[in-house]
């Protein structure tokens, strides 16, 4: 059916025969053609917010940054080689500790992310070295514009605001760490290469008899059939490349710090073989350390500013 | 310096003016792009800029190469001050706890514990022993961490006749070679030593064929 005509108020009749329902045209027309959709309903409230009278979550990146801000370090991390296991024996209970000996090596900060130029607040921080014939032209610019030597690993750690931010090219030590505070480790895992589903993701396999043959380690079904679709859904587990991927153990607790040898000794495992590299940073999830920040902040803005 | 670097450009420039001649339609002469580039490309280039580097701080992998044997000795000073443990359980020494021994583990808090050792696991300042044993006739295996503040001491009860020629001896958890309780023997030990006066000085140590041990200090 074709669209049905505007009505046109010039070919209507005079308005004395109109009837009286239908009011002047003169008194209605619109000056300025406008084409809009109205709502006739109220807005639905926000399905996500919980509580209507909580203001509406921000889009923008300082809305992001804000809520980011809770569960960002106020100071940056450390780079660690992983050097293996021991135990430590607590001196008033006599109660053994399994601790995780992680050593810092040659820790400096290499450059400053800020909110201003990048968009966050962030400390960027190389450890070990590294020959400089084995290192790039760009990245040999890098480290001599921190005055620090080429560096074999770079890590950026993300700190709440810019009290967080240190000099360029400041060491850090073992000392960074108090004994008694938290830290959250993060490191590459041990890979153990293509491995089936019952060591990846824990299946329990199948029998070994009652009529079993030939598959006692297999995945069994994937899925259902018709009523699910007849199909794998998407991101089902299945046997696959293990390990070798980032894990964070969160909550080691310090036990022990030297700082001639760059020492941390923290309770409990860390993922990764021995000599792997880990990140360690100030605990989220724990009250952050009493820790008075080594740089005043007239020092840091300076730093920032340069 | 690769000599041959500028080897490439010149023939692909060679060849493209080759290529101009060859089009009949082309009444002008090519450019002179030959002699202009080619005395572009022979020029020497310009060395590259030196960026400078600097020396890396001292190492602490130099400082401390074995983290974890530095641990254990700084341990080990004050979890074995005389070292008697370690010479308890060190191959070097002659006397040494073999595995088929009856020790009794002396503990800060709670009974006295006596057992065959049945494994002897040698790990730095982890090293621990396997007893077994038994309690209300009920067989009982008790690790003991060698080291551990909470073992006031580790002495040898007996000593087996024959060195045992296995390291772990797991096969004495089967009935046919369970030595079942070792009660009767931890009793005439300590009857014997205190008939030899024995019992709390430290004089005597070496009189008696085992090596006992009693007391961290």
């Amino acid at each position: 059916m074709p669209p049905k005509p505007a009505l046109n108020w010039g070919l209507l009749p005079p308005s004395f025969l109109l009837p009286s329902s239908t009011p002047s045209p003169s008194l209605f027309l619109p000056t300025t053609a406008r084409r809009t959709i109205k709502s006739i309903h109220a807005p639905r409230p926000d399905r996500f917010a919980h509580n209507p009278n909580l203001p509406a979550l921000g889009a923008t990146t300082t809305a992001a940054l804000d809520r980011k801000a809770a569960t960002l370090p106020l100071r940056t991390g450390a780079l660690a080689i992983k050097r293996g296991m021991t135990a430590l024996y607590d001196a008033e209970t006599g109660k053994r500790m399994p601790c995780t000996v992680l050593q810092l090596e040659r820790n400096e900060v290499v450059a400053l992310k800020t909110r201003p130029q990048h968009g966050y607040w962030a400390v960027q921080v190389g450890a070990g070295w590294k020959h400089p014939s084995n290192v790039t032209r760009p990245l040999l610019g890098h480290y001599a514009s921190a005055g620090v030597s080429p560096k074999r690993w770079l890590a950026e750690f993300r700190v709440k605001d810019q009290a967080g931010m240190v000099g360029v090219g400041e060491a850090i030590g073992a000392g960074w760490f108090k004994e008694g505070q938290f830290v959250d480790a993060r490191s590459k895992s041990r890979g153990m290469g293509f491995e089936g589903g019952m060591k990846k993701h824990g299946w329990g396999g199948q029998p070994a008899s009652h009529g079993n043959s030939l598959t006692h380690r297999a995945m069994g079904s994937s899925g259902g059939g018709q009523g699910s679709g007849s199909r794998v859904h998407p991101g089902k587990n299945m046997a696959g490349r293990m390990g070798a991927e980032r894990v964070t153990v969160q909550n080691l607790k310090v036990l022990k710090v030297d700082e001639p040898n760059g020492l941390v000794v923290v309770n409990g495992c860390v993922g990764g073989p021995k000599g792997c590299i880990v990140q360690i940073q100030d605990a989220i999830k724990k009250p952050w350390p009493e820790i008075t920040m080594p740089l005043s902040n007239s020092t840091t803005a300076e730093a920032v500013a340069a | 310096m690769r000599p041959l670097a500028r080897l490439k450009p010149l023939l692909r420039l060679s060849r493209a003016c080759k290529q101009h001649q060859r089009f009949l339609s082309t009444t002008t002469e090519p450019a002179n792009a030959w002699t202009s580039t080619l005395a572009a490309l022979t020029k020497p280039r310009k060395p590259a800029k030196e960026i400078p580097t600097f020396k890396p701080p001292p190492s602490a992998r130099q400082i401390c190469a074995d983290p974890i044997a530095a641990l254990t000795a700084s341990q080990l000073t004050q979890l074995d001050p005389t070292g008697a443990r370690t010479r308890l359980f060190s191959r070097k020494n002659p006397e040494v706890a073999r595995v088929g021994d009856v020790l009794l583990v002396r503990l800060k808090n709670g009974d006295p514990f006596a057992g065959v050792c049945l494994n002897i696991r040698r790990r730095g300042i982890d090293t621990g022993i396997l007893l077994r044993g038994q309690l209300t006739r009920v067989g009982v295996e008790m690790w003991y961490k060698v080291y551990s503040p909470n073992v006031e001491g580790i002495e040898v009860v007996q000593r087996r006749e024959k060195r045992a020629r296995r390291a772990r001896l797991y096969y004495m958890r089967m009935p046919k070679h369970d030595m079942g309780s070792v009660e009767n023997i931890v009793r005439q030990y300590q009857r014997k030593r205190a008939a030899l006066g024995t019992g709390g000085s430290k004089s005597k140590d070496s009189a008696k064929k085992n090596n006992t041990k009693r007391g961290r200090k």
